[in-house]
């Protein structure tokens, strides 16, 4: 057994071929991976799917243990805690009275304009089993896929914000790029002057504000919220809010990607928008007490006027100009033709 | 004190031990939870089984066996394929090559020793991250997911040892 020292075997002979082998394969894979992508997530998605037991399995002791971790450092501060949420709670409740102001007020304007409202969005609930905190990879598992509607593009968000967009579905599993990952845009709107603006994200906590109109300047805790543009994401899911960093713009998201254990998938398809018929009470002629104008009635194909042939240049025949000697006759087009001196 | 491996007839599950470490730690480092926050990438679990077991037993940890741990890497990472398997590959060829010098070191020594493995793997994972991307990426989290590999390297190998010298064996007891 424990004799004191190392036992190693000395086999660097025999180890250098597969050594040589495998470098040989892991180039191949990569070169590979990097011409037919699509193969390899399908693998993966599938890989995934079969270790979804596990994942979740190992989720549980984890979780167990990192909540008993977490509560060791909450005991310290109780009593601060609940006074802050006392304090948070009592102008949440002030926040919420001016909400459902604004939201009735919202509607009535609503109604009164005859607005097409906002398309219904269904949501899917799921629980992340598996997250990549890489330098230069940000990405979640959720526990639901195909099976449960979830398609590639859709929003993930928790419940203060928006935290990625799901790239990939499996059967019973989805893949999700954060906000933060360096693959991330997003097209945002930054309230409340609506400018238009990409956030990209940089693999740090807060994601950069790219491609904004010259000259605008952004205010610091401006609300950042998705524009809906490319008909992808639904428009004004809260993402977070301005900060300036030196030149640049960034985005103090209101999600926290560390924390999300369950998030909500937004389903959100284009439907083709019917807006309410419009009653002859409410034409504007019809207001001003004047008779509506009786329907054109249509022309059948008979009827229908045939187009009118091109027009074709006809010189005048009546007045013959008289030539002198040295003038020539006027060409079609020329100043003495038109009149244009 | 008798190894289960013996205790089957053959060396079945002492030989899967540490693969099954290996595959452990792609699966911890993947788990949703972070003890350090989202400023800090997650440590590299994966790469410790695989320099430990290079150093004490390579015939349980062969290329193959860092080959496939660095595709599960890949796999349930997200990263595009093979990218971890070539830097898990790449640090087990520095480890080889240099395996008498490794071996023969103990207490910090040895964990230096596995900070220049790590810094092999988080370099080699910066090249070919970068010639696959063709643009050259920031360092910075390189940087951390280095530090704090080399780090929680300390109380990982204790498991790793304990579980080596309890089920696999041979031991190294000044450790």
């Amino acid at each position: 057994m424990g004799n004191g020292i190392w036992r190693i075997s000395r086999a660097r002979g025999r180890a250098h071929l597969p050594l040589a082998v495998v470098g040989a394969l892991a180039v191949i894979l990569i070169l590979f991976g990097k011409a037919q992508s699509s193969l390899f997530d399908r693998a993966r998605t599938d890989v995934i799917d079969w270790m979804r037991p596990a994942l979740v399995a190992t989720r549980i002791p984890m979780e167990a243990m990192s909540r008993w971790a977490g509560s060791i450092g909450n005991i310290f501060w109780v009593y601060q805690e609940n006074l802050k949420l006392k304090e948070d709670n009592a102008r949440l409740k002030q926040w919420r009275n001016t909400a459902q102001v604004l939201t009735e007020r919202l509607q009535r304007y609503q109604l009164l304009l005859n607005a097409v409202p906002d398309p219904a969005l269904s949501t899917v609930v799921a629980r992340v089993i598996g997250r990549a905190n890489h330098p230069f990879l940000q990405t979640m598992i959720l526990d639901a896929g195909k099976a449960n509607g979830v398609k590639p593009g859709q929003a993930v968000m928790d419940q203060r914000g928006m935290i990625g967009r799901v790239y990939l579905t499996g059967e019973h599993t989805s893949w999700v790029i954060l906000l933060s990952d360096l693959n991330s845009r997003v097209p945002v709107s930054i309230e409340p002057n609506t400018d238009q603006a990409i956030m990209g994200g940089d693999n740090s906590p807060m994601p950069v504000i790219e491609t904004l109109a010259h000259g605008v300047q952004l205010k610091a805790d401006s609300q950042v919220v998705t524009s809906g543009d490319g008909d992808i994401l639904p428009a004004g899911i809260p993402i977070g809010v301005i900060v300036p960093d030196g030149r640049r713009y960034r985005v103090a998201l209101f999600a926290d990607q560390t924390t999300a254990q369950d998030v909500q998938i937004v389903d959100y398809k284009i439907k083709p928008e019917h807006p309410p018929s419009v009653a002859q009470q409410e034409l504007p002629v019809t207001a001003a007490g004047l008779a509506p104008v009786a329907p054109q009635p249509q022309l059948t194909q008979q009827q229908q006027v045939a187009p009118l042939p091109p027009p074709v240049f006809k010189p005048p025949a009546a007045v013959t100009p008289q030539k002198t000697p040295g003038q020539a006759a006027p060409q079609p087009g020329s100043d003495a033709e038109t009149g244009n001196q | 004190m008798e190894r289960l491996g013996s205790l089957w007839g053959g060396k079945f599950f002492a030989n899967l031990l540490p693969v099954f470490f290996g595959m452990l730690g792609v699966i911890i480092t993947n788990l949703p939870f972070s003890v350090l926050g989202s400023w800090i990438p997650s440590p590299m679990y994966a790469l410790m089984p695989i320099y430990y077991w290079c150093l004490v037993r390579p015939d349980l940890m062969t290329p193959g066996w860092a080959f496939l741990i660095g595709v599960a890497h890949d796999v349930i990472s997200g990263e595009p394929p093979g990218i971890w398997a070539a830097a898990f590959v790449a640090t087990y060829a520095a480890i080889d090559k240099q395996r008498d010098a490794f071996a023969g070191l103990s207490g910090l020594g040895a964990i230096l020793g596995f900070a220049t493995a790590t810094l092999v793997a988080c370099s080699v994972h910066y090249v070919i991250f970068s010639l696959y991307r063709w643009q050259l990426m920031p360092v910075t989290g390189s940087i951390k997911e280095f530090a704090v590999t080399s780090i929680l390297y300390i109380p990982v190998v204790v498991v790793l040892a304990y579980m080596h010298r309890r089920f696999v064996g041979p031991l190294r007891r000044e450790f």
